[in-house]
């Protein structure tokens, strides 16, 4: 299902073997050793998803596509977002562990660090990224932005700006959208 | 691979079979770190091709140990008639295997010449199973003496015991500086494609790309998960023979080194190239010949020593000796001929420094 993809991956990390092809009698696996890194591990993270889940939080591969996935993050309780259902995308680079995930979200939302397109201004998933972190923590993560955000790292900064000089009224506006755009 | 080969040749009984295909292992690895890098640079930059390096590790398989003076005396003996190819094949039809101290070293040797070349070719490409299937062994009996069935926090030891980046069982766990673990290959991945920074905790990792592997931890779980370990192992021994070639950073002898390798492995390179096999072979054969009954110094001179610079500056010369040796009749001379003068020298070489010894 994913041969071609994993084909054009398998370049990067274990390549070199197709000049020196006929020597081996063609053997051409090794090549994908660290395509199926990147794929068990992904696996690895379903399965352990699917177990221990974090809270308020759910994510799966959207169709047959391993690295191609689907989240949600329920609101929060106690903030404007509270009731609302927040759909994410996820992809996965080929190098995954690696490289972070690139995440956008799906449902609008009124929040500083998400702009209308959906780009999330998250320090882990651009230079903080550690290979160490999984889709369950980078789920965490986008949760605690929701009660917590990020004022002064914004990426909607007439959002952030309101935020920090009238929360009330920033709050209002969210809880408004929360309704309009997530339930 | 090394730890492997060590765990095997350690083994007890020396009439185990597999042991046999350890050793042609280990002699395949001998073959190819009997030349340093440093030796392999040098000649590079002096601009010698495959075939000057095949021939100057005939002369060093040929050039006693300086380390092991003491030891090597009594081996010294057998270097006293020039070691020809014949004379040599003669001799080890001769031998019976009884009469051999050490069994493990010649068991290729004693066969009938014709079958042992088809043998090694089967004995190399099975080497890898074997050696999976002996590890296998050695963890059921290592399970088998713990009887540990279920070791009630074994779902928290897992969790404890495997690698971030992966989350599956360290395989060859390597320990950053700041404590953490990873396996080493992962751990490597990271330095390379992330910076040097611990994925855990972010501290600086001044040696990420010469990481180790913590040897205390990959023993426990090598005892803990011996089946995680078993899968993982027969993953990587598949790629192994890919992920070796690969692995010399310098370009110059990446040819020269696959080539070597993929002679060793490949069974359809062999049959291509009978005239190195063939090389290969008596290289082989004279190398265990000169290590028999002193396994100590075939194990050491897998390292790369101090001794081998010293021994490098002989080798150099000698090497000028054979060119000075092969120019005047180079129209109808072969190739053998000169490695016969050479070895015949060498072991000229060998007899005086007896001498010299001896006075």
């Amino acid at each position: 299902m994913m041969s071609n993809s994993m084909m054009t991956m398998a370049s990067g990390g274990g390549g070199g073997s197709g000049g020196r092809g006929s020597v081996g009698g063609g053997r051409s696996w090794p090549s994908t050793t660290s395509v199926s890194a990147s794929g068990k591990r992904i696996q690895k993270e379903m399965s352990e998803l699917s177990i221990d889940p974090p809270p308020d939080c759910s994510a799966g591969p959207k169709g047959d596509n391993l690295y191609h996935w689907v989240a949600t993050i329920f609101g929060p309780p106690g903030t404007p977002y509270e009731g609302g259902i927040f759909f994410l995308d996820i992809t996965f680079p080929s190098d995954y562990p690696f490289k972070p995930p690139k995440v956008v979200f799906k449902t609008r939302i009124y929040h500083c660090n998400v702009d209308s397109d959906g780009n999330v201004s998250l320090d882990i998933l651009k230079d903080g990224w550690s290979p160490a972190l999984t889709i369950s923590k980078v789920l965490l993560a986008l949760r605690s932005i929701f009660t917590n955000p990020a004022p002064y790292k914004p990426l909607v900064p007439g959002i952030a700006h309101l935020y920090l000089a009238d929360r009330v009224k920033h709050d209002e506006l969210a809880a408004e959208w929360t309704l309009r755009f997530a339930r | 691979m090394v730890i492997e080969n060590e765990t095997i040749t350690s083994h007890p009984n020396p009439k185990d079979p597999p042991r046999k295909q350890s050793h042609t292992v280990a002699d395949a690895a001998k073959n190819d770190t009997l030349l340093s890098p440093r030796f392999k640079s040098v000649a590079a930059m002096a601009g010698w091709d495959e075939e000057a390096l095949l021939v100057a590790s005939l002369v060093v398989e040929d050039t006693p140990d300086r380390q092991f003076k003491r030891k090597k005396r009594s081996d010294l003996q057998n270097f006293k008639t020039p070691p020809t190819n014949s004379r040599r094949k003669r001799r080890a039809q001769k031998r019976s295997p009884a009469s051999i101290p050490v069994a493990v070293l010649d068991l290729d040797e004693d066969g009938s010449t014709s079958n042992q070349e088809s043998e090694k070719k089967k004995t190399e490409s099975k080497v890898t199973a074997e050696i999976e299937k002996k590890t296998e062994d050695d963890e059921i009996d290592t399970k088998g003496s713990n009887s540990s069935p279920a070791i009630p926090c074994i779902d928290r030891l897992r969790e404890e015991l495997s690698c971030a980046i992966c989350l599956e069982i360290c395989f060859e766990p390597s320990t950053t500086p700041c404590g953490h673990s990873f396996c080493k290959k992962c751990l490597r991945s990271a330095a390379d494609k992330c910076g040097k920074r611990c994925p855990k905790c972010r501290d600086l990792i001044r040696n990420g790309r010469s990481c180790t592997v913590n040897t205390v931890l990959w023993n426990t779980i090598q005892l803990l998960f011996p089946e995680e370990v078993e899968a993982r192992k027969a993953v990587s021994a598949s790629s192994n023979s890919e992920s070796q070639s690969k692995s010399p950073a310098r370009v110059s002898h990446y040819n020269v080194r696959t080539r070597i390798i993929d002679a060793l492995n490949s069974p359809e390179s062999e049959s291509r190239d009978p005239e190195r096999r063939s090389h290969r072979n008596t290289r082989s054969r004279s190398f265990r010949q000169s290590s028999r009954g002193d396994v100590s110094v075939s194990r050491r001179r897998e390292l790369p020593s101090q001794d081998e610079d010293a021994a490098f500056a002989l080798r150099l010369q000698r090497e000028e000796f054979m060119e000075a040796f092969r120019s005047p009749n180079e129209h109808g001379n072969s190739l053998a001929m000169a490695r016969a003068n050479l070895r015949a020298m060498a072991s000229r070489a060998v007899n005086i420094r007896i001498r010299g010894r001896a006075e």
